[in-house]
């Protein structure tokens, strides 16, 4: 009977919410007819479990619009367009960010930028294909999202099948003693699972043994089961398909567990971020991670420069801040969005699209060449390596900043 | 065999951290009717008081419960005083709807705060552990979080049986009426319960802060674990609580054992069905609570 109520209350207050949201944003457009503007539409994980990762792909998009408009906006068949970004709130929920994107679409947006995370991706994606509208994914990577036939959703970053098969790649082609034996430890949802396949794929087809795979609730901080059972089989190294909190939890419950891998552990997207060093402290060193971007990955665009270039840029814009990937990958799905309105010569949806589907440049993101299906499969992931408290890249070679410290696990 | 010890050890340690959490929830529904769903914003915001100590002062997360329960207490008995008793007489769906709007004004405003990145103390010797027989660990920072669990849980139930505040609140809890006839100042006996609840939920955040990882968004979470914790253990006692907690750390920990990891949550709230239809009362709840007179 409480939750029943509780499901009401909560039912009853998104609703509002949405419903407010709605109105008080009027109808952007307005200014796009007006001919000086280019309304992009951003639903966007402001609030929720994944306020965190939804506010650092805001600052992305903040990023190029400023630098965009900065250099007189979008040149569009002889004008130049300001660009404009209209964020509304999913509160992390898919069903939200379905319904806001269907709400962008009523109100004449029909160019949008991904919202934060694989779930709110998906369910965004179905009805931009319904709407006509374009989407730029900025952070959906889940592989299931692009086996559906879609032809209006394209992915700026690598896949998720590459996120923990580059770190076992990197471990094949760095570590010396080169390992023998590889435990997964997956989160439950769809992106961390697919990520898991591509990596214990990798594993088997590079001669690794994979001792163990095991599952845990998405988001637990209390992964002790999994690793009471792992530490029988002695893996060589642990890799975790996770994010921050079950990232953080492997650390600091092996340590408490006495699970003691030789060769440390690999992490996919908690590592990267400031936040996995800050609270693990010492124990975070020697963890690697996997990154869809770096300061050093090769690649160079007219608007953004180089990688080093944009991390300047998004430095001078954050008081110094240096990006993580999620900003970067925001920035890099609005550019995409804005090469391709350039290239169509035109803000029509469907030449927007088609001109997506055959865009193929290079970017301070890397390369921006979609497949068939819209995904982005000619990028490659880099590693980082936490060392000294700080994410360097690792690998691959001619993007790295300093060599891989091996064996990883060193207490 | 080590790996089942080491799994029962583990899910205990667990399961006192969950009583820790969980205790208060259980004082402020069996005494005041209220189910506070804003209980685990207060878990957050001890979390965060501990961690600003230290960071600004180098205050150890366990020595910063007390400045969190304190801080904690404040805000409690102010929240109680001067808003929830407003409505408490009203029914319950009213209490729930503005608890649940604190909660909702807590966690934004913490994002807003402190932002919504994740947090936690890297204590050194809270990540060591002790090793038994067996090579089973036993992790100190829950060992002593855990500790504190059944310490405090003592120290509560002796204050509410002995001292006169203590069985002004229980008598207040039973009979609201009966009571003010008493002499009992009800509002204020009010305040302080939830007074004593947030602070107590304040420490284990700063217990929580010291083990584990902690962001607004996990305000949820700690209310419903807090939730399946009393009503497991039984309303209306402060032990009903802490056997709930452990109940349910030892049964997610061998859950995890014995299946597929993911299932664990749908274990736990299994086995509170079970106990709710064997025993509806609670593992260690009393069944004239039920029975109270509402004035």
């Amino acid at each position: 009977m409480k939750t029943r109520i509780l499901a009401g209350i909560t039912a009853a207050t998104l609703v509002a919410a949405v419903a407010g949201c709605g109105h008080s944003k009027g109808t952007p457009t307005d200014t796009a007819q007006s001919g000086g503007a280019l309304t992009l539409g951003a639903s966007l994980s402001l609030t929720g479990s994944l306020a965190r990762e939804g506010t650092l792909t805001r600052e992305g998009y903040e990023v190029c619009r400023s630098v965009v408009n900065g250099r007189g906006g979008v040149p569009v068949g002889g004008k130049k367009l300001t660009l404009d970004i209209t964020y509304q709130d999913d509160t992390s929920k898919p069903d939200t960010a379905a319904q806001l994107v269907d709400q962008f679409n009523d109100n004449g947006v029909k160019l949008i930028l991904g919202p934060y995370g694989s779930a709110t991706t998906a369910a965004a994606a179905a009805v931009v294909e319904r709407n006509k509208q374009v989407m730029a994914d900025s952070s959906g990577a889940d592989d299931a999202i692009f086996t559906k036939g879609y032809r209006h959703t394209f992915a700026v970053l690598s896949p998720a099948t590459s996120y923990a098969a580059s770190m076992v790649q990197a471990l094949f082609d760095l570590a010396d003693p080169k390992p023998k034996t590889i435990a997964f430890i997956s989160a439950d949802d769809g992106f961390s699972k697919t990520v898991t396949t591509g990596g214990v794929a990798r594993a088997q087809q590079l001669g690794f043994t994979v001792v163990d795979t095991e599952f845990v609730p998405n988001g637990t901080s209390d992964v002790s089961g999994a690793l009471t059972k792992i530490k029988s089989k002695n893996p060589d190294v642990i890799i975790g398909s996770v994010h921050l909190a079950e990232g953080v939890a492997i650390v600091k419950q092996a340590k408490e567990l006495g699970v003691n891998p030789p060769g440390g552990f690999g992490e996919t997207v908690a590592p990267p971020t400031p936040d996995f060093a800050t609270s693990l402290g010492t124990a975070a060193n020697g963890v690697l991670g996997s990154t869809q971007w770096t300061a050093l990955t090769s690649g160079s665009d007219k608007w953004f420069g180089t990688a080093r270039d944009y991390a300047a840029t998004f430095a001078k814009q954050y008081n110094g801040r240096q990006p993580e990937y999620h900003g970067a990958e925001a920035t890099a799905a609005c550019l995409a969005l804005v090469l391709a309105v350039e290239k169509a010569g035109s803000t029509d949806p469907d030449k927007v699209r088609d001109a997506l589907a055959g865009l193929d440049e290079q970017t301070f993101f890397g390369p921006l060449k979609f497949n068939p299906t819209g995904q982005n499969t000619t990028k490659t992931m880099g590693v980082i390596q936490i060392q000294a408290g700080k994410p360097v890249p690792v690998w691959p070679r001619d993007a790295s900043q300093s060599p891989l410290i091996w064996p990883g696990n060193r207490s | 065999m080590s790996q089942f010890a080491q799994a029962t050890v583990y899910g205990l340690l667990q399961g006192g951290i969950l009583a820790l959490v969980a205790v208060r929830f259980s004082l402020v529904w069996g005494v005041l009717n209220v189910v506070n769903l804003a209980h685990g914003a207060f878990v957050v915001a001890g979390a965060y008081v501990a961690y600003e100590l230290h960071e600004t002062i180098g205050l150890d997360p366990f020595l910063g419960m007390v400045p969190a329960a304190l801080v904690l207490f404040v805000l409690g008995y102010a929240l109680q005083r001067y808003l929830v008793n407003l409505v408490v007489n009203a029914p319950i769906f009213i209490t729930l709807l503005l608890t649940f709007g604190l909660a909702l004004i807590a966690v934004d405003g913490m994002v807003l705060l402190f932002t919504a990145n994740y947090r936690g103390i890297p204590v050194g010797y809270a990540a060591g552990s002790l090793t038994l027989p067996g090579d089973v660990r036993l992790p100190v920072g829950r060992l002593i979080a855990a500790l504190l669990a059944v310490g405090i849980t003592l120290g509560l139930g002796y204050v509410m049986r002995r001292t006169r505040t203590g069985l002004a609140i229980l008598a207040t809890g039973m009979d609201r009426g009966a009571a003010r006839l008493m002499g009992i100042r009800a509002a204020h006996v009010y305040a302080l319960t939830f007074g004593i609840a947030a602070a107590l939920a304040g420490a284990a955040g700063a217990a929580v802060s010291a083990v584990g990882t902690f962001s607004p968004a996990d305000a949820g979470r700690f209310t419903l674990f807090s939730f399946v914790a009393a009503v497991l253990g039984g309303l209306g006692t402060m032990s009903g609580a802490l056997y709930g907690g452990l109940l349910l750390g030892l049964v997610e920990s061998w859950g995890g054992q014995l299946l597929p990891g993911t299932l664990v949550n749908a274990v736990a709230f299994a086995v509170l069905v079970l106990v709710l239809a064997v025993r509806p009362q609670g593992l260690a709840g009393k069944a004239f609570y039920a029975a109270r007179v509402e004035a």
